[in-house]
């Protein structure tokens, strides 16, 4: 019986190729596209899974209060993890460790910046990396050990074995190289190219050794003896900081490790989502474009019912049960899923490196791997049933006498709800469009804003080595030498310093007091230093006063910027003394906010010293007009020369400002394929349904045609009815896309007003397609001798 | 073997009554040859359906080989006709898709028939039949008078007691009309299979043992042949 439907069930297909076409490749297309997504979400919650206890494992977070909100971060004080490990119950292990950060490593002649992490052992037992060589066991002990990844390993030895080998660190530290683990996967939070003591730490930077538990820097891990201990530690986690220093503000929570990296956001010191947010919402797209591949089946297969009625009355004829007849269908379908799926697989291996490029990951299609099985086959089979439910309950309800005798199927029920199919189909595929309008409107509103300097044309230079820091220190001779020499090389207009990167966020007090500050205020600060001509390098603007200059000493006066002077509510800023900690200081200069963390949000209060010792990065104006890559090279060639030990490095600031905006043109550019996917699928299942209705009304068109009928006539006779079921479409669809994305712009404070705009762009776009793929079909009505159509019966 | 009571069959309009069957009683035999006659719209397929279990009368008792098919359900009405019930349609009615090996066997899949015993029956019929060697086409390659061959084929494949034939030779030309009667005659002589149709042809008539006469819904004459001759 199974195998004489699937013989019937191919021979159907094969006979209706032009059906088939439509189906399988709609089907594939929804397919490909929910497998992409599938895979791309699967991608973002396999992150912090590869360990084996990754479900112990905990980060803790350092939850400070101020007036207004909870600040949540996963910074913690160096003894955090030493505390919890010991007097904790129910903690097996704790680990603190550094954020990673770029440090200069180099192998003799070879010297490379990478990311280095500064970790104590107990890092290595709860993280069980896999290690190529050396003893996991005895790797972080010494003082003086390093364990590299494997690519680190590779690029600083090439093919030799780097074990017991010596590496210098900053030019200063000598190390061994006592293990090689295995190259981190890209879904793991903790990123790092080498790994090393915390020992070693202590010895690179001794003035951290006296930080007490107000200064958060270090990532602490908690491993769990069991899951069960969880509502005991958290408790006791929670006074931690005040129980050692009184008068703390900061309390410490324990967040899931494998939760670290999808649930990110934090709101009132509780997890209220991140990047789960989005992740949620491909799942939606994913499954609707399933759906509405589904429903073009359903709609095609429901439309063709007058061809089946007959089969379906002889079969109940001859004794078929009904259930018997819904198997076929069932069959049927999923069998032509399936054809799909192998389509769809042809579809996805095309496109996943154009995928992977657009979303900069590295996503393949795992064929060892039984999950991705298993999740494909219930998904083509999920398909086929819910593609085929509907046809099959439909089609074996046919009652034998009716459609025996001729009974012509013109069933209200079912062509009502294939205009409710239709409907949905569209509202989705218009909801899309909005959506993707408003989300590529937002990004645009968002970079285009001013962001109060120049990015374009701006480079940074990290200072090190003989740039500035020699001897760790900001060294103002070399800074000066530095200057002048890329002034003398022609091609820079002129370079100022900075503490940070421009795009940094971080560096900030609560700590400024101002006249007239209550006592109760707690504001967050950002606080940086820079050097001279700091405004006229990055193309800021000053709107009182003056920045430093070389004429005067400036060392106890600062620039604050307009948000500053807006909360510290000051009328005449220039001459206030105001004070970080117990440095006093003057306001010399007020500039225009300059953006440097969130572009979506307001600035935050800006105070900047010129200080020196904590200039980290050259700013470097190039000359306006110039030829970019030959300037860049005269750069580079300066820097080489003045600092031979370290490799070139610079970053344009538009470059990294761009990355600001990662999570936002992803969704964007997502949103644009699939949603053209979903208004490509739909047109597929309208063309299908034109199909089907101009041939079921082939005899009413012929007497129309017969009784005088013009082109015009029977056009507007044929696709009036689905014109007016897309304009319902957009009617249901506005105010969906219009509340999803009211609540997706809430989420941030620079946003773009909704305009009529997207809508009508939708609505008209919608109708040309749709008119479009309505024309290809009743054309070849129109075309059609009258005759042909009245000779039947 | 079959016993028809006051059958009534009528379509309620708007409150108006529209009888298609009115009071018809009859019983049939096994080994009888019944013609249904009767102008147009006087119910002969209306009783035909009703007989084959297509249709439910809206009154009276419908008795099939002893067993009362109106109060039947559905799947005990099914696991019936299967078993003893063929149709022949005057459209054919054969399955596109299937070829006309597969068109036979298909009444053998539904009864649950062992694949060995299907492939020997069918093989059976198509010998009978002479079409061995059109077994693998389909039906559109067919003429119309084999394809009703095939219809009827796939009607005896399942062995029933009782064959029901809507217009057999309808859309037949006339010496492939009176092949097929012929052979419903042999069916009935040699095998003993009750066979009911329903026809316009007076010729068609003859070569059965039985005649009723249908005219607005009512049994206006049952005459046997062989009182007539």
């Amino acid at each position: 019986m199974f195998r004489l439907n699937l013989k019937i069930a191919l021979r159907n297909l094969w006979k209706n190729k032009g059906y088939t076409l439509i189906n399988v490749g709609g089907l594939a297309i929804g397919l490909a596209s929910c497998m992409l997504l599938l895979l791309y979400v699967a991608h973002e919650w396999s992150y912090n899974r590869q360990f084996s206890n990754y479900d112990k494992t905990y980060v803790v977070f350092n939850n400070t209060k101020t007036p207004n909100e909870i600040l949540s971060w996963p910074w913690t004080p160096p003894a955090m993890a030493k505390e919890v490990g010991q007097q904790i119950a129910g903690v097996s292990r704790a680990s603190c460790s550094t954020n990673p950060a770029p440090l200069l490593i180099a192998n003799g002649e070879k010297s490379f910046r990478k990311q280095a992490v500064f970790a104590d052992q107990e890092f290595l037992k709860i993280l069980d990396y896999k290690f190529l060589k050396g003893n996991p066991e005895k790797a972080l002990q010494a003082v003086n050990g390093i364990i590299l990844t494997e690519s680190t390993a590779k690029s600083l030895f090439g093919n030799e074995d780097p074990i017991n080998k010596t590496l210098k660190l900053e030019n200063s530290q000598l190390l061994k190289v006592e293990a090689v683990i295995a190259d981190l996967p890209e879904t793991n939070s903790i990123q790092f190219d080498y790994l090393m003591p915390w020992a070693a730490y202590e010895k690179q930077f001794p003035w951290f050794k006296d930080a007490g538990w107000g200064s958060h820097f270090v990532l602490t891990l908690v491993q769990l003896e069991d899951n069960s201990f969880f509502n005991q530690v958290s408790a006791e986690m929670k006074g931690i900081f005040k129980r050692h220093e009184k008068g703390s503000l900061a309390e410490a929570i324990i967040h899931p490790f494998s939760k670290w990296h999808l649930y990110s956001r934090f709101e009132n010191g509780k997890s209220v989502g991140g990047r789960i947010d989005q992740v949620k919402i491909f799942v939606g797209i994913a499954f609707c474009i399933l759906l509405i591949a589904c429903v073009n089946f359903m709609n095609l297969s429901t439309a063709r019912s007058q061809k089946r009625a007959k089969e379906v009355g002889v079969r109940k004829a001859i004794g078929s049960s009904r259930k018997s007849l819904i198997n076929q269908f069932l069959v049927e379908s999923v069998l032509l899923s399936f054809i799909a799926m192998l389509l769809a697989f042809v579809l996805m291996e095309i496109t996943l490196p154009y995928f992977n490029r657009l979303l900069h990951i590295e996503l393949v299609l795992d064929y060892g791997n039984w999950k991705f099985w298993t999740v494909l086959c219930s998904l083509t089979l999920f398909t086929g049933f819910i593609a085929g439910s509907y046809p099959a309950f439909y089609l074996s309800s046919f009652e034998p006498v009716k459609v025996l005798k001729g009974f012509n199927l013109v069933g209200t029920s079912s062509v009502s709800i294939r205009k409710v199919l239709v409907v949905a189909q569209f509202v989705f595929a218009v909801c899309l469009i909005i959506c993707t309008i408003i989300v590529y409107q937002q990004l645009n509103y968002v970079k285009n804003k001013s962001i109060g300097y120049e990015k374009a044309g701006l480079i940074e230079i990290p200072l090190q080595g003989n740039l500035g820091k020699k001897g760790g220190l900001g060294n103002k001779e070399s800074m000066n030498v530095l200057k002048d020499e890329l002034i003398k090389s022609g091609v820079v207009s002129s370079v100022t310093y900075f503490s940070s990167g421009m795009n940094w966020d971080g560096h900030r007090t609560f700590d400024m007091n101002w006249p007239g500050k209550s006592k109760k205020e707690l504001v967050y600060f950002n606080y940086r230093c820079a050097g001279l001509d700091f405004v006229k390098t990055i193309g800021g603007k000053l709107s009182l006063g003056r920045e430093f200059s070389p004429k005067h000493h400036d060392s106890l006066n600062v620039m604050v910027n307009e948000s500053a002077i807006k909360v510290m509510g000051l009328k005449d800023p220039i001459g206030k003394v105001i004070s970080m900690g117990k440095d006093q200081v003057t306001i010399i200069g007020v500039i225009k906010d300059i953006v440097v963390g969130s572009p979506y949000q307001q600035a935050a209060p800006m105070v900047i010293f010129d200080w020196t010792v904590n200039l980290n990065f050259a700013l470097v104006r190039l000359n306006p007009g110039g030829n970019i890559s030959s300037a860049v090279q005269k750069i580079d060639e300066v820097t080489k020369r003045l600092n031979p030990d370290f490799p070139v490095e610079r970053n344009f600031v538009d470059d990294e400002f761009k990355l600001k905006f990662q999570n936002e043109q992803l969704l964007g550019t997502l949103a644009n394929w699939f949603g053209g996917f979903a208004v490509f699928i739909s047109c597929l299942g309208l063309l299908g349904l034109t199909l089907y209705m101009a041939e079921q009304r082939k005899k009413e068109i012929s007497i129309r045609k017969v009784l005088g009928a013009g082109a015009m006539d029977v056009l507007s006779l044929l696709n009036k009815d689905f014109m007016k079921l897309v304009g319902i479409a957009n009617l249901i669809g506005f105010p969906l896309a219009y509340i999803i994305m009211t609540r997706w712009l809430s989420a941030y404070e620079f946003r773009v007003g909704i305009s009529i705009w997207p809508f009508a762009t939708a609505m008209g776009l919608s109708l040309l397609i749709a008119i479009l793929t309505l024309s290809i079909q009743s054309a070849k009505v129109l075309k059609s001798n009258p005759v042909d159509g009245l000779k039947y019966e | 073997m079959i016993e028809l009571k006051n059958i009534e069959k009528y379509y309620a309009n708007k409150g108006v009554k529209s009888y298609i069957l009115r009071h018809v009683s009859t019983s049939i035999k096994q080994g009888e040859f019944v013609s249904i006659m009767g102008p147009s719209g006087a119910g002969k397929s209306t009783l035909l359906n009703i007989l084959g279990m297509l249709e439910e009368p809206t009154y009276g008792a419908y008795e099939f080989m002893g067993e009362d098919v109106v109060s039947l359900n559905e799947r005990k009405r099914i696991e019936l006709y299967r078993n003893h019930i063929g149709f022949v349609f005057q459209a054919y009615h054969l399955i596109d898709e299937m070829t006309v090996a597969e068109n036979i066997e298909a009444p053998l899949l539904y009864k649950k028939v062992s694949s060995a015993e299907r492939k020997s029956r069918v093989a059976d019929v198509l010998d009978r039949f002479n079409m061995v060697a059109k077994k693998d086409l389909f039906p559109n390659q067919l003429s119309g008078g084999q394809q009703q061959l095939v219809g009827i084929a796939r009607a005896l494949v399942a062995q029933p007691s009782i064959i029901l034939a809507d217009e057999p030779t309808g859309n037949l030309q006339s010496p492939q009309a009176l092949q097929i009667m012929e052979l419903f005659k042999k069916l009935n002589e040699e095998e003993n299979i009750t066979i009911i149709q329903v026809t316009h042809s007076e010729v068609n008539a003859a070569y059965g043992s039985r005649i009723l006469h249908l005219l607005d819904g009512v049994i206006k004459e049952d005459l046997s042949l062989q009182q007539v001759i």
